[in-house]
């Protein structure tokens, strides 16, 4: 026996294989390419949409809205300037149009990962085989280089928006999946009992008990779906998808130092802000539920 | 100073190998360029001048500008089959002054350079779309996905040289007035997916690229002619191809030529003699190169297999380039 090297398939059946997936997959993008492309086209008007309001909106109104949501989450005036001072200097430096693209996408991906996520969290905490068929889902989605499934998304929905938005929801929706599921299952069993012994529907129970419960899981989920989205902004850009991160692509490609790093540290600006407003957000839905308790 | 006495030394040291050699041709390397079409042509000229002319060839890997150092100062290697000359137009044309190195076909590839193309099934469908001119006139076959009402045109990705080459042809051809958006890809693979996607689906795609190459071999893309003069080259080098600022007021244009030549050695040129003939008459027809690089794509092939593949496959292309007679010793060698 010879083991220097494994036992492999034929070159020859290989490539044929190969090529029969691929083959395959052109066929599937032929035949429902259109049929799935319309399915997200209410999508993409509305990302548009949003874009257009976002990037036609006046900016003190903008930096306005910004300070507010930085208040109401984080009840922290240090928050409020800073997120203020970061969105003049973003202005400033003229990146404003870029980053109210970005920042469009970025809160797009962020609600779509949400509305699906919560859910598939829930539904993933109340049943253990659901758990076991979504959690390995969840692992491919988080490890597979995201340049692998950029190419069939390509294939089948163009360049742009949309495509563009589901990369970036493939690689941040597990988070907020994974802690959902987490927080609801971290509920105390006996917490739940006293819910059964009022009586409480199923529902109630859910609804009632056991998502408030774990709402600071949840918010943490979100603070990291919202973190790893504005990671994937770089890699959407690969497809199309304009903001800042058409802008760092074109810095490496070009070795400009200064545009390059401008870029990211606006992205790094929004992501320090997001996340400040998410987790003390959190932190104070935790307080909360502690004085209930 | 230097140059000379290496030149000199070269020069003699020429002399003493052409000496050494046979009549036929002797031994002579070929430069295989890092890149597939290059890889191909090395391989064809290596069999051909093999079987054909008795040659003892040899190939050596190398790229545009370290081979044309190599060859201008060393003498090696004797030929490079396919160097892109638009880079290195000046040091080019002093070796070419001096005699050291020569142009042995100054168009080994037709068809080739960068444009603007649609596919086929565009050209079919709308035969009255002969020029870029004419295309520009309805924005309203090649809709913008996000915004409807406006056509799109496919760019370069952001931060090649041609994406500001196209900004600036945009702007030479008033596109935004006439209703079109430039649309980036934002990177190879986009630009490679969104023309793969829209021929694929038989939608109508109007975007930049560059043959030869798999792409355009693939989808049989056509190349738009741009329906006015190529525009002086000072309105190219002086402004089309700098960022937006630096170029007020480009002037619409037809894309530059990319030249591509095969260059030899001055060596070669002395003791070549018949396979010299054979140079100069090696002209791959555009289509036929790109098919070459789809059946290597498809097929993962290397150079040497895509060589022997175009012997066996183009009889009817390559035989014009030979005398009957080397024509029957190659395809006896195959």
């Amino acid at each position: 026996m010879d083991f220097s090297s494994p036992p492999m398939m034929d070159p020859q059946e290989l490539r044929d294989l190969k090529k029969t997936i691929d083959l395959g997959f052109r066929d599937f993008s032929r035949a429902y390419g259109d049929a799935i492309e319309s399915f997200f086209d209410p999508l993409l008007y509305f990302l548009v949409w949003f874009e257009k309001l976002l990037v036609g909106a006046p900016w003190p109104v903008i930096i306005f809205i910004v300070a507010a949501l930085a208040w109401f989450g984080a009840r922290n005036w240090f928050v409020v300037v800073g997120s203020a001072v970061a969105f003049l200097a973003i202005g400033y430096f003229g990146m404003w149009k870029d980053t109210m693209e970005t920042l469009a996408i970025v809160s797009m991906s962020t609600f779509l990962c949400i509305i699906v996520g919560i859910p598939l969290g829930i539904s993933m905490a109340r049943s253990n085989r659901v758990q076991s068929i979504i959690t390995p889902v969840l692992d491919v989605m988080q490890t597979i280089p995201s340049f692998v499934y950029l190419i069939p998304v390509v294939m089948l929905l163009g360049i742009g928006k949309v495509p563009g938005l589901l990369a970036v929801c493939i690689y941040a929706i597990p988070p907020i999946v994974r802690l959902t599921n987490l927080g609801i299952r971290l509920v105390d069993r006996e917490v739940l009992e006293a819910a059964d012994a009022f009586g409480a529907s199923y529902r109630q129970k859910l609804f009632g008990v056991q998502v408030p419960l774990a709402l600071p899981n949840i918010f943490a989920g979100v603070n990291q779906t919202i973190m790893m989205a504005l990671a994937m902004v770089v890699i959407a850009a690969m497809i199309g998808t304009q903001g800042l991160g058409q802008q760092v692509l074109r810095a490496v490609s070009n070795q400009y130092l200064a545009l390059g790093f401008m870029n990211g540290l606006a992205i790094v600006a929004l992501a320090i802000i997001f996340d400040r407003i998410s987790q003390n957000y959190g932190k104070r839905l935790q307080k909360a539920l502690g004085k209930m308790a | 100073m230097r140059k000379l006495i290496l030149g000199a030394a070269a020069i003699g040291f020429a002399s003493l190998i052409s000496h050494g050699a046979s009549a036929a041709c002797g031994s002579i390397t070929i430069a295989e360029m890092n890149w597939a079409s290059a890889g191909f042509m090395a391989n064809v000229d290596k069999i051909i001048l093999e079987k054909g002319y008795g040659c003892d060839a040899e190939l050596v890997s190398g790229d545009t500008m370290p081979t044309f150092a190599s060859m201008n100062e060393k003498g090696v290697p004797d030929i490079a089959p396919e160097v892109w000359t638009n880079a290195m137009r000046e040091p080019l044309k002093i070796a070419f002054g001096e005699g050291r190195l020569h142009a042995a076909n100054a168009n080994p590839i037709t068809g080739l350079g960068e444009g603007w193309w649609i596919p086929p099934k565009t050209a079919e469908d709308h035969p009255e779309l002969k020029s870029v001119l004419d295309i520009l006139d309805h924005p309203e076959l090649f809709p913008y996905k996000e915004d409807p009402s406006k056509g799109a045109f496919v760019t370069c990705p952001a931060g090649w040289g041609c994406q500001l080459v196209n900004a600036n042809m945009f702007r030479a051809f008033d596109m935004a007035n006439k209703g079109w958006v430039l649309v980036d890809p934002g990177s190879s693979a986009g630009l490679d997916g969104s023309m793969a996607k829209a021929v694929e689906r038989g939608e109508n795609w109007f975007g930049y690229y560059w043959s030869p190459t798999a792409m355009i071999g693939k989808y049989n893309m056509v190349p738009v002619p741009f329906g006015v003069d190529f525009a002086g080259t000072d309105n190219w080098d002086g402004c089309m191809v700098k960022p937006e600022q630096d170029c007020a007021d480009p002037k619409p244009s037809a894309w530059t030529k990319s030249e591509v030549q095969t260059i030899i050695t001055d060596e070669f040129m002395q003791k070549g003699e018949a396979a010299i003939g054979y140079l100069k008459a090696r002209v791959y027809p555009g289509p036929i190169m790109n098919g070459m690089l789809v059946y290597m794509q498809e097929n993962q092939a290397d150079g040497a297999d895509a060589a022997v593949e175009f012997l066996r496959t183009h009889e009817n292309v390559w035989t014009q380039w030979v005398s009957a007679d080397v024509a029957a010793k190659v395809k006896a060698g195959l």
